[in-house]
């Protein structure tokens, strides 16, 4: 194992005990390096922009609940929504299509790249990585450091599209061309290159970080820390590491040649002989392929799927099998099941594109390749079904958040089924139950991991643990309206409700969808009410909340060994790792505990080393 | 790493980003300042002098055979079916019996070497009604406030595809307050499409001055107050491939003048 060295702001007292000193409030708040720091600041770069996102939920939920603009409670809430929004965007009392466009593309992108991924791989993968395997911080502090500044810095970007003439971009977070392409088309001018260029900017912090990650783990790792002893957050951040290094770049190329597109004239993706509205295109030459596009992005895109679900199918794994107080079911498959879906998620990108003109043997090769993702999802699924079984469970809100993530992740792989049979998907594609799909996976699947993920490691970054009455009372809110939001969608798809659409009622066969419509937007506002509730926990609870003890929930993992607060450095001496992560319950575990911590030698360890020598 | 080399990098980062960013917006501003310094051509401001002033009038006809209308499907939209009681022709070409022509722009499009002409301060209204535009045909001058109504119960969007004016498209859902816009620079015609209705298109015509008119039903127009000269008199229609055919005619108006031009168009 090769040797890192840290700067000197970093090390902790056991790398150099005279180093340590007292850093000023820049260096130690704003511009760390430290990555527990750097963690945090990641918590509340995701919380806002979990809030921005949720926001323009509401505004496209309050829309399609209401698609005439009646009611009081449209009215009412439509009233709020102008307090904060300007004329161009909702004007007297009505959400502007234009407004309504831009809500959606930006909620998708905001939560996606910016709550979502840096949830993810920003807070979880910064603060875990060096703590679950026993080093003092990252291997490049430095270019986290770099990775965090650009990701707000994108972040900006992407919020400074609803200040431009023409607003946000407006074109789906998948923004294809030539609708992206062409301003004229949708009427969209800067908004559409700020995000182009902030996304840009987030997929140069991401692959940062993933560098980083991935040198972490393969050479910091304490001794003892073999890799079949990681805990599988570890894991799963690792794989997603691999993951993004290797799709993001084709993301950054496609979104260099889409802006060459709208501001050099270049045709990458703009055909030839286009009309704009009954007229030629001028100003471009044509020839591109929109196609291109659509291949380019789901290279990318799918992968990133797994890059928001494989951590945290990590993190649930952790909470799961600590508050079954058993080991988890099936460490191997769990970590070779993730590495399949990480492999076969390169192989799937052509699905989404079953509907934009592919030769049908090659759809049925995406098909067959899609469903096989299947396999691995399932033996995860039974994995953490055979972790909970006959377990010692403790009902906490971490632990609440963990099965219903097991549960939503369920419906969303089997909706996931439907739509990977070509036949299927011809009749389902760009429907709401793509939307349904989509939001079981990554709200029920990927954000109720993180809820779960913030609840379970809340006291080691605080020192300080969060409300379990008010975090049951946000989960079961958000569990029920969850499902009161979404799961109605895959009814409205099945009925032929088009995505993104603005106003279904002009259709005879959708207007009567109307009150199922207005039940779900109701649910979303409770939904979004359950998240409030969350981030109040979470802030009160920073300042007010009870003490926590080191290890509140008697877990194994390294983390767990160190007083609150964690240090510079992490570890006052170097950790020796003797056993997996999941010792619980173990016939053998010291004392009256049920569990066996990962650095604590077995019995006469220490002379049988003495007597060796 | 090396602490100077990793700053060094990251100036050479910004600095490669802060000449993307200049670069990007520069394009913009070379465009807006070649529009500007054409406009800056003429810069006198002309008042109309309605006592003095001639009048241009005529009648525009048809010459051949009348372009068959073809009554428009609503039915993609029940609430523009149900606005008409009868079959709604496509506009294109509105003819009388005896071959007049109406919907047609006249306006002066040479001689009056680039004076402006202050903009009025009242405000043109667009009216979108029974899916239709109303008016299907006119002009405005630069500057001048143009207001956008919907009084239909559905939802409208109206997208300006002008060449020279910045294009707008933007949806007008049933009940939304008006919108306001102003077209800034010169332009005959700019056509406005409604991109939810495929049939509902009118057309714009943007002039520096006051000299024009549209053609009524019975083919008649009237331009009034125009500055003893010469001019060029053109007559625009359009045609169902969107581009619209053109007529000029020369004439010469001393002051108080009354002259009358007749304009034939060209028919199937």
């Amino acid at each position: 194992m090769s040797t890192i060295v840290l700067p000197k702001e970093i090390k902790g007292a056991s790398h150099d005990a005279h180093g340590h000193h007292e850093l000023s409030f820049w260096r130690k708040y704003l511009f760390s390096l430290d990555h527990k720091v750097i963690a945090i600041q990641f918590l509340f770069l995701s919380s806002f922009f979990l809030l921005v996102g949720g926001l323009l939920a509401l505004v496209v939920r309050l829309q399609l609940g209401w698609p005439d603009h009646t009611g009081w409670f449209y009215k009412s809430m439509a009233s709020v929504f102008s307090m904060i929004f300007s004329q161009k965007m909702i004007t007297g009392g009505i959400i502007l299509p234009e407004f309504y466009n831009s809500a959606f593309t930006m909620h998708a992108t905001f939560m996606i790249f910016f709550a979502v991924m840096p949830f993810l791989m920003g807070t979880f993968a910064n603060f875990l990585i060096p703590l679950q395997i026993g080093a003092g911080d990252m291997a490049f502090p430095r270019l986290n450091m770099a990775s965090f500044w650009l990701a707000f810095i994108a972040g900006l970007v992407m919020l400074s599209g609803f200040f431009v003439p023409g607003g946000a971009a407006g074109g789906g977070w998948t923004s294809y061309p030539t609708l992206s392409a062409i301003p004229e088309l949708s009427g969209v001018t800067w908004g559409q290159n700020l995000w182009l260029f902030s996304l840009l900017l987030s997929g140069i912090s991401s692959l940062l970080g993933a560098i980083n990650y991935i040198t972490t783990v393969v050479n910091m790792r304490a001794p003892g820390m073999s890799w079949m002893r990681l805990p599988l957050p570890i894991w799963s951040i690792f794989i997603t590491a691999v993951l993004l290094l290797l799709a993001v770049p084709v993301l950054g190329a496609a979104l260099i040649l889409l802006m060459f597109d709208r501001t050099l004239g270049t045709s990458f993706f703009i055909p030839h002989g286009l009309l704009v509205a009954g007229s030629p295109l001028t100003g471009h030459t044509g020839g591109g392929q929109v196609l291109l596009w659509q291949h380019l992005f789901w290279f990318f895109g799918h992968p990133e799927v797994y890059i928001m679900i494989l951590p945290a199918m990590g993190l649930t794994s952790e909470i799961l099998s600590v508050f079954s107080r058993k080991p988890i079911f099936g460490y191997k498959a769990m970590v070779l099941s993730m590495s399949g879906i990480a492999f076969l998620g390169f192989m799937v990108w052509g699905h989404h594109m079953f509907q934009s003109g592919m030769n049908p043997l090659l759809g049925t090769t995406f098909m067959i390749s899609t469903m096989l993702i299947a396999v691995p999802s399932a033996i995860k699924t039974f994995n953490w079904l055979g972790t909970l079984w006959g377990g010692n469970l403790k009902f906490t809100t971490a632990f609440f958040f963990a099965v219903g993530f097991v549960a939503m992740f369920a419906i969303g792989g089997l909706s996931g089924i439907f739509m990977a049979s070509t036949p299927v998907d011809i009749f389902i594609h760009d429907t709401y139950f793509i939307v349904g799909h989509i939001h079981y996976v990554l709200f029920g699947g990927s954000l109720f991991a993180i809820f779960g993920a913030i609840y379970y490691w809340f006291p080691k970054m605080f020192g300080r643990m969060m409300s379990e009455r008010w975090g049951k009372v946000h989960f079961w809110l958000a569990f029920l309206s969850f499902n009161g939001v979404f799961f109605p969608m895959h009814i409205l798809g099945i009925n032929g409700m088009m995505r993104r659409i603005y106003d279904y009622t002009g259709y005879a066969h959708l207007s009567h969808l109307q009150p199922m419509n207005a039940f779900m937007s109701v649910c979303a506002f409770i939904l979004g009410l359950s998240v409030l509730i969350f981030l109040f926990n979470m802030i009160w609870s920073i300042f007010k909340g009870p003490i926590a003890p080191v290890n509140p929930w008697h877990a194994t993992t390294l983390e767990w060994t160190i007083a609150n607060p964690i240090p510079h450095g992490n570890f006052a001496e170097m950790p020796r790792v003797f056993r997996g992560p999941y010792e619980y319950s173990a016939p053998n575990t010291p004392g009256d505990a049920d569990f066996y911590p990962q650095n604590v030698p077995p019995p006469g360890f220490g002379s049988a080393e003495r007597t060796a020598h | 790493m090396n602490t100077s080399i990793t700053r060094k990098l990251s100036y050479l980062l910004s600095l490669f980003l802060i000449v993307a960013l200049v670069s990007c917006g520069k394009k913009k501003e070379d465009d807006d300042d070649a529009g500007d310094a054409k406009d800056g051509a003429a810069t006198t401001v002309a008042t109309v002098d309605m006592a003095n002033g001639a009048t241009i009038s005529g009648m525009i006809k048809i010459d051949g055979a009348v372009p068959a209308g073809k009554p428009i499907a609503m039915d993609a939209d029940p609430v523009c079916k149900a606005a008409h009681s009868a079959p709604v022709m496509a506009d294109h070409w509105m003819v009388g019996s005896a071959g007049e022509v109406a919907n047609t722009f006249v306006y002066i499009k040479d001689g009056l070497g680039g004076a402006t002409y202050a903009a009025p301060a009242s405000t043109f209204t667009i009216n979108q009604q029974g899916c239709q535009y109303d008016p299907h045909i006119f002009g405005v001058m630069v500057g001048q406030k143009i207001e956008i109504k919907n009084s239909d119960q559905t939802m409208h969007n109206i997208h300006a595809h002008g060449e020279k004016n910045e294009q707008f498209n933007e949806g007008q859902p049933a009940g939304t307050p008006v919108k306001e816009k102003v077209l800034d620079k010169e332009e005959v015609m700019i056509p406005i499409k409604c991109d939810v209705h495929g049939w509902m298109n009118c057309y714009a015509g943007v002039l520096k001055h006051p000299f024009f008119a549209v053609s009524g039903k019975d083919g008649k127009f009237e331009i009034k107050g125009v500055p003893p000269g010469t001019y060029t008199v053109t007559a625009w229609h359009e045609t169902l491939d969107g581009k619209g055919m053109s007529v000029d005619q020369k004439i010469t108006v001393a002051a108080k003048d009354s002259k009358t031009v007749d304009f034939s168009l060209k028919g199937q």
